[in-house]
């Protein structure tokens, strides 16, 4: 309340008009900007007198503020003004909002909770972009030249990546909550805590949380268990998340958990920790059969589905594939159970850790190489917490508009948008530094928890994620083709990620900041930056723009992907993406979109180890279609109109989005034109079928 | 590269990787155009009945493909149409082999002479032969006059030939009676499998097909369990009295 009554010192009425009090005007001027003191008595006087003259009946204190900051810009106090404004929304928007769902994020359902959480996220953004950013990058950003993802949650890190041995060794003991839980002694108790954990770090988090090993981690309360207790556990665990949709602003939590076969290299000789926080006198190596179980069984909850039938959202189970994994016992029926997962259900992500990086996956695509000094954290795995402090994402196809075919021009435009984007994480975590500075009586007080010697956030290590979209179209307005289309292209569009890695290497040593590519998921991002240079420049944006522009259902390629409409050889899109992924360290994705085929496992199997073995593709996932109906609760193959069950019209389409499944329908119009170009490997006979010997 | 045969069908779509078409295994596929069937329900409409509408993809590039891929790929199916029409498919056929894909062709079963001679020659290693419908009326579901004693033939050959083979049918409703679907399985007795499809009503040879509404997917299944039932031995209603009886058997012990 103190804030509202602090904002709100006029409800001018009738009565109050005689009570109208200049000073508060005053007050507020010194309080809030620099200027002295006259020229504030000065401004209170014009608009008393403004006030009086006009003669209305009724004034807010909203209106009294903006007329002292028109008389601030009136005397050229820019500055003053900025510090002096109000952040809020038109009635206008908010009645739609409160009516009509967001179609930013398909992760956000309608609903009072929901509005809540845009009504927070559009003041925080207007917040953020007049006082945590400089006005450059705010500039930058509000004419599309980058994107700063999640300005409504400006006051948190981004995204992380979280160890269950925390919670395991400390058990669920968070500042300022009600009661401390001890260390849990029952595998059952452990999975409340680590919901009730994961539940408390979206609240300070904007993106994903993803937890490593979380089979692994999970073992040492296995043993012992029959195999349906295990399964129940398994049930639990998927069932929790995924129905979490009641927490921050009605949305589930962006959950990944990392999965592993074998017990990678890195926790094989870790002394493994059980009920009540204790070592159990074994290392991980020795739990291999019980995290193998557990991992079993996940994946048997995912290919049953929900009540419904339907593919669970969340928590995206991601599977780590690694040089051992071929060499552990089982792994054929693992990948194959794994695999039938991916045909029917698709939620599998395979990623793949070749030679000796270790990788922990964090969002979408955002996977984290264990550096050295990581791999000594291993040995102590509750120390493995990862976070990136905030996401900044590129226009390329706008720079190749400004370039006007010059090669040179076209590299300083992106080295000097990459200089922004440096700066703007250098203002964020400036900005964090702040917040996290209070302390345990600050906003972030879960973060700055000490229970092992240092903050739950590991500051120091905070990566910053710089992305980009559209760089299919980049390549395509400055070589005139497309990145499929020859080798020359593509070769220029390697060329421009490899500046960038560049760029990366020498700010990182630079600034002294961990700075790392990643490929921007860019549900939302792609789809604006479409509009914003459809508006800035057209018509050259027109001719190179994907979707369709007559409905409004426009976008640019997703990061460094390949045109999605393109019909391509499943085989040729992973090799030529997976090109790449070793520029891009915080991870990378392609996807094979299957539409309604049901592929067998045995053929997704395959492709899944020669993808590992001949290509340098980082991470793959295939992606079916489903119609669930709202009537029946059935759940069919492909998309639909109606419902092949009982013919009801009352049906959603569920498809991935970009890192995650979700209903068609909340999703924004550029993802829309984006579904319906995507290439389903199944159109051959194209206009343009190959004339051409393959061959090089 | 091998020179071009001059004769050799010209190959009017080409899936380079396919994850559906040959279950188990990715797999090429290769579609040659014309047909010697006109059944109404058939989704490949414009390959049947206007190949020359498709530009020829080179067996040039088609063998390029598959060296290219060679270690992720080393199957292909041959469909079409009716690959069999083509005089010289043999030809075809060795080239492909010759580049050490094991080959599967698809068909009608309507040249069983051909058939056979691609089996005796090794040059295929798997069929998959569509069956239409109960053979006594297979005009019917052919949309043509057809010697359904050479359908007959195919099926009696392939089921001896040694080779792995499936037979499969498209099921359409009001075309097909669901007895028509048992009255199949129980001609095909002692076939490895029958496998069963859902027609699809997106494009039709005949568009009066394209109203036709599949069956739901319950039903669908039903009729592959039953059909699975009769393949396997026992009989359709029969199974599943067996199957309560054993139930109670397992309860009474």
């Amino acid at each position: 309340m103190e804030t509202t009554d602090l904002n709100l010192f006029v409800r001018t009425s009738e009565e109050n008009i005689s009570g109208w009090n200049r000073s508060r005007i005053v007050d507020a001027l010194i309080r809030e900007t620099l200027i002295d003191r006259d020229t504030a008595e000065e401004i209170s006087k014009e608009v008393e007198q403004m006030i009086r003259r006009s003669g209305i009946e009724m004034i807010t204190a909203p209106l009294i503020r903006e007329l002292v900051n028109a008389r601030l810009i009136e005397k050229g106090l820019e500055s003053a003004r900025k510090m002096h404004t109000r952040l809020g929304m038109p009635i206008y928007d908010v009645d739609s909002l409160i009516l009509h769902p967001n179609k930013e994020n398909a992760n956000v359902p309608h609903g009072p909770e929901a509005t809540n959480l845009t009504l927070a996220e559009n003041i925080k953004k207007e917040y953020a972009l007049l006082s945590v950013f400089s006005q450059e990058v705010a500039d930058a950003h509000m004419n599309g030249d980058i994107h700063l993802h999640d300005l409504g949650f400006v006051d948190r890190p981004y995204c992380s990546g979280q160890s269950l041995e925390y919670i395991k060794k400390f058990g669920l003991d968070l500042p300022h909550s009600l009661s401390m839980a001890k260390p849990a002694k029952h595998a059952e108790v452990l999975l409340a805590h680590l919901v009730k954990f994961a539940a408390a770090l979206q609240s300070h988090f904007a993106g994903a949380i993803g937890w490593d090993a979380i089979n692994i981690f999970f073992a040492p309360y296995i043993e012992g268990m029959s195999d349906n207790d295990v399964k129940q556990l398994a049930q639990m665990l998927i069932f929790e998340f995924s129905q979490q949709a009641v927490a921050r602003g009605g949305q589930a939590i962006f959950t990944d958990i990392n999965i592993y076969w074998e017990i990678p290299k890195h926790f094989v000789n870790v002394p493994a920790i059980g009920p009540n926080g204790k070592f159990t006198g074994k290392t991980y190596g020795e739990y291999e059969k019980e995290a193998q179980r557990f991992a079993w069984k996940l994946f048997e909850v995912y290919k049953e589905g929900d009540g419904a039938g339907r593919p669970f959202f969340f928590p995206k189970p991601i599977v780590h594939i690694t040089e051992k994994f071929f060499h552990t016992d089982g792994h054929m029926d693992f990948l194959y159970h794994i695999s039938d997962v991916a045909s029917d259900k698709g939620n599998t992500y395979y990623v793949f850790d070749r030679g000796e990086t270790a990788k922990i996956s964090e969002c979408c695509r955002l996977s984290f190489k264990l550096e050295e000094a990581d791999l000594l954290d291993a040995k102590e795995p509750w120390r493995m917490r990862y976070c990136a402090l905030q996401n900044v994402s590129l226009n390329l196809p706008r720079l190749a508009y400004l370039a006007k075919n010059d090669d040179t021009k076209l590299m300083n435009l992106i080295t000097d948008r990459f200089v922004i984007a440096v700066k703007a994480h250098k203002e964020k975590r400036v900005f964090m530094e702040k917040l996290l500075a209070l302390g345990e009586n600050g906003p972030l007080a879960l973060l700055t928890m000490n229970r092992d010697g240092m903050p739950y956030l590991r500051f120091n290590l905070a990566s910053h994620l710089i992305g980009m979209v559209g760089l299919n179209e980049m390549v395509q307005i400055h070589t005139g083709e497309e990145m499929h289309a020859s080798k020359r292209a593509l070769k220029f569009g390697l060329k421009v990620i490899a500046h960038m890695k560049l760029l990366t290497d020498k700010m990182r040593r630079q600034e002294n900041m961990k700075i790392v590519l990643e490929q921007t998921p860019a549900e939302s991002t792609s789809y604006r930056f479409a509009r914003l240079d459809l508006r800035y420049f057209s018509p050259h944006a027109g001719r190179v723009m994907k979707g369709d522009i007559a409905s409004g259902e426009v976008y640019y390629t997703n990061s460094t992907h390949l045109n999605v409409k393109h019909a391509m050889n499943p085989i040729e899109r992973v090799t030529t993406e997976g090109l790449f992924h070793p520029l891009i360290e915080a991870g990378s994705i392609s996807h094979v979109w299957l539409g309604e085929a049901q592929p067998s496992k045995e053929a997704i199997a395959d492709f899944v180890i020669k993808t590992f073995k001949h290509t340098t593709n980082d991470q793959i996932a295939f992606s079916p279609e489903f119609t669930t109906c709202n009537k029946c609760h059935r759940t069919a193959r492909g998309l639909a109109d109606t419902c092949s069950y009982c013919g009801s019209a009352d049906v959603d389409g569920i498809t991935r989005i970009t890192g995650y499944f979700t209903k068609v329908s909340s999703w924004n119009k550029g993802k829309r034109g984006e579904l319906k170009d995507r290439y389903r490997n199944v159109e051959f006979f194209s206009p343009e079928s190959p004339k051409a010997v393959a061959n090089d | 590269m091998p020179s071009r045969a001059p004769d050799c069908p010209a190959v009017k779509g080409f899936i380079e990787t396919s994850f559906v078409d040959w279950k188990g295994h990715m797999s090429s596929v290769l579609f040659l155009g014309g047909c010697n069937f006109r059944c109404p329900f058939c989704h490949n409409r414009d390959l049947v009945l206007g190949p020359g509408g498709f530009e020829d993809i080179p067996l040039e590039y088609v063998v390029a493909t598959f060296r290219k891929y060679k270690h992720w790929v080393d199957k292909v199916v041959v469909t079409g149409g009716e690959p069999t029409i083509h005089q010289d498919l043999f030809g075809f056929i060795g080239i492909l082999k010759n580049e050490g894909m094991s080959i599967r062709l698809d068909t009608n079963g309507s040249n069983p002479a051909v058939v056979r001679g691609l089996v005796n020659d090794g040059l295929i290693d798997c069929i998959a032969m569509d069956v239409k419908g109960p053979l006594d009326r297979y005009p019917r579901w052919c949309g043509c006059d057809v010697d359904v004693g050479t359908v007959r033939e195919s099926i009696e050959f392939i089921m001896g030939s040694g080779i792995d083979y499936h037979f499969r049918m498209t099921v359409v409703p009001f075309l097909h009676q669901e007895q028509d679907v048992y009255t199949v399985a129980e001609e095909l007795a002692g076939a490895k499998d029958l496998v069963i499809q859902t027609f699809r009503p997106d494009i039709t040879l005949n568009p009066a097909y394209e109203h036709v509404k599949p069956f739901s997917p319950d039903k669908m299944d039903q009729i592959k369990g039953n059909v699975a039932d009769i393949m396997s031995g026992k009989g359709r209603k029969q199974a599943k009295n067996l199957h309560l009886d054993d139930l109670d058997s397992k309860n009474r012990l």
